[in-house]
């Protein structure tokens, strides 16, 4: 049987009035894949994302989710049983922290010991101070609100994960904590994550499956490594390469994939197995080697295999 | 404690307004010629006086906040432009004009009274309830869908709490008119605050026209108070 996508969007058209923001729109999610929405702003990344959980309706075409399409569900439920961290946060002004956060488990009929217990774990988990949990949203920083955000969306464990520029507001180092523990979240838990964000280093780092927007349309969409690719779509290659896509590429394929069978130089510098052919790049301009070895293998990784990567 | 706080001046007011309604005290001051109302029977009116209004005001708060919260949701949206003209015609008019017209459909008694008390009391509340409605920010209201709070939780659990204030301020304008506007149902045969003024202006006795006037004037801003107290003080 082939594997049902958790999420299939397909030929779905939005229009606002006389504005089209999503246009013949297809587009499959698979269960446990992590699929980052990038775009320019206006694309359609944010309307794509709430078809979802039916805060869009389309104008046309057909969204299913688990195999239902959302049209036939209780709009309550289906938002019930999908995470959303939305864009503009929308924590609840006269509610506190921990109720924020225990809004779905409460809808959802958990009890009060078990609400509790899972606010504790979400404010650790989000790095949040244990006692911010009393507190209003007004008297949280602009990070913190969004941690809070994400918190809410993460309390009742869906198994699909809506986060709409979840770190636009925290600090470098805090940003790339949050990666990390999403990054994490989503190998330990195997949860559908759907990411829309600005920055492209983030999308192709986190996911799995990167889809590209651009007027409403979807420009492209396949693994992160085969969208800077050479032969990918120009528009595509200069939103995601950072001004040197060629490196960015190297940096998202394996280093083993370089091999050489012949055996490193006596002495010459190890690379790690998850190394990409941009560490692998790395290493040999400092080092001046014209052979690299690596952890457990025995072959050797050499510069005419990683300039040969587009052969 | 800053709630209490908040209904003192008030409070203040109500009771030198009260010691001013005293029979002593106004015949003093007016000359002391001719008789004040004994200060039992105005406590009684003072009692009639409050029950009137608040069977006035109640049903008109109630009409005022269904109203509001009709006009706001998506399907009621275009009885918004009917409801607030109905509601400024209802206001435009004295309540004089109303208890007058009222009483030969009604006959004498409360009736003519509060239907002008809803008349007027429709509006202050209608517009609150409105304006709170439409102060709630956008992203709160999306994001109380986004959850899957159902359409009523949206409104009960996150509209009408942010909106709760705004709401009961107005409510507290439509009490307070509805304690001064009450006055007027002396002339259709209420017994109320305004029956010493009633026959103050017709024997011109003036003691009474100031008791009447005075202790009016003294509930309007206890009642004014009791809800200064009771609302929770917002910062
Ligand atoms: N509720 C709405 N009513 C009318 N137009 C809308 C609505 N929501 C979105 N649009 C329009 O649809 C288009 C796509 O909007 P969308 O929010 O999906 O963009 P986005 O890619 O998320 O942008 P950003 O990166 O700035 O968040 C825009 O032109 C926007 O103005
Ligand atoms: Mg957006």
């Amino acid at each position: 049987m082939i594997a049902q996508p958790v999420i299939a969007i397909e030929g779905v058209t939005v229009r606002f009035g006389t504005t089209d923001a999503l246009r013949d729109v297809t587009l499959h999610v698979k269960a446990g894949e992590f699929c980052a929405l990038v775009g320019p702003s206006g694309s359609g990344k944010s309307t794509l994302m709430r078809l979802v959980n039916r805060l869009v309706v389309p104008s046309a075409g057909q969204v299913r989710v688990r195999g239902q399409d959302v049209a036939t569900l209780p709009a309550p439920a289906l938002r019930r049983s999908i995470g959303y961290a939305m864009q503009s946060v929308g924590l609840f002004p006269h509610r506190t922290v921990a109720e924020n956060i225990g809004t779905v488990p409460r809808l959802l009929g958990w009890d009060a010991p078990r609400i509790a217990r899972r606010v504790e774990e979400l404010l650790a988990l989000l790095r949040l101070d244990p006692a911010m949990g009393v507190r209003l949203p007004r008297a949280l920083s602009g990070g913190q609100a969004q941690r809070v955000g994400i918190a809410r969306a993460l309390a009742a464990d869906p198994d699909i994960l809506l986060m709409d520029e979840p770190f636009g507001a925290v600090d470098p180092i805090t940003r790339r904590e949050l990666r990390a523990e999403t990054r994490r979240i989503h190998a330990e838990t195997g949860k559908t994550i759907l990411l829309v964000t600005h920055d492209p280093e983030e999308a192709l780092e986190l996911a799995s499956h990167v889809v590209v927007l651009r007027d409403g349309r979807i420009e492209a969409d396949g693994a992160p490594a085969d969208l800077v690719a050479p032969d990918a779509a120009p528009f595509v290659r200069e939103l995601l390469g950072g001004g040197q896509p060629g490196l960015r590429w190297l940096s998202l394929l394996p280093a083993r994939g370089a091999l050489d069978p012949r055996p490193a130089p006596v002495g010459a510098a190890m690379l790690a197995r998850n190394a990409s052919l941009a560490d692998a790049l790395s290493v040999l301009a400092e080092s001046g080697d014209e052979a690299l070895g690596m952890e457990g293998e025995k072959g050797s990784v050499r510069a005419e295999g990683i300039l040969g990567a587009r052969r | 404690m800053k709630r209490f706080r908040r209904g003192v001046p008030a409070l203040l007011l109500a009771l030198g307004l009260a010691v001013l309604a005293m029979p002593e005290v106004a015949a003093w001051l007016m000359g002391g010629t001719q008789g004040p109302y004994p200060a039992a029977r105005l406590l009684d009116l003072a009692l009639d006086h409050a029950a009137l209004s608040l069977a006035g005001v109640l049903p008109a708060g109630l009409l005022g906040l269904v109203l509001g919260v009709v006009v706001t949701r998506p399907g009621g949206r275009g009885l918004r432009p009917a409801a607030d003209a109905a509601a400024a015609v209802a206001q435009a008019v004295p309540p004089i004009v109303v208890v007058a017209l009222a009483v030969p459909a009604f006959g004498f008694g409360w009736a003519p009274t509060i239907l002008a008390l809803m008349l007027y009391g429709i509006m202050p509340v209608l517009r609150a309830t409105v304006g709170a409605l439409e102060a709630v920010p956008p992203e709160t209201r999306l994001a109380a869908e986004a959850v899957g709070l159902s359409p009523r939780q949206v409104l009960q659990e996150v509209e009408l709490a942010l909106a709760w204030p705004l709401v009961l301020d107005g409510l507290r304008v439509a009490l307070v008119l509805a304690v001064a506007t009450t006055a007027v149902g002396a002339l259709a045969g209420a017994a109320t605050l305004g029956t010493p003024i009633v026959i103050g202006l017709q024997n011109q006795n003036q003691v009474l026209v100031l008791q009447g006037a005075a202790a009016t004037a003294a509930l309007a801003f206890l009642a004014d108070a009791l809800l200064l107290m009771a609302v929770p003080a917002r910062d």
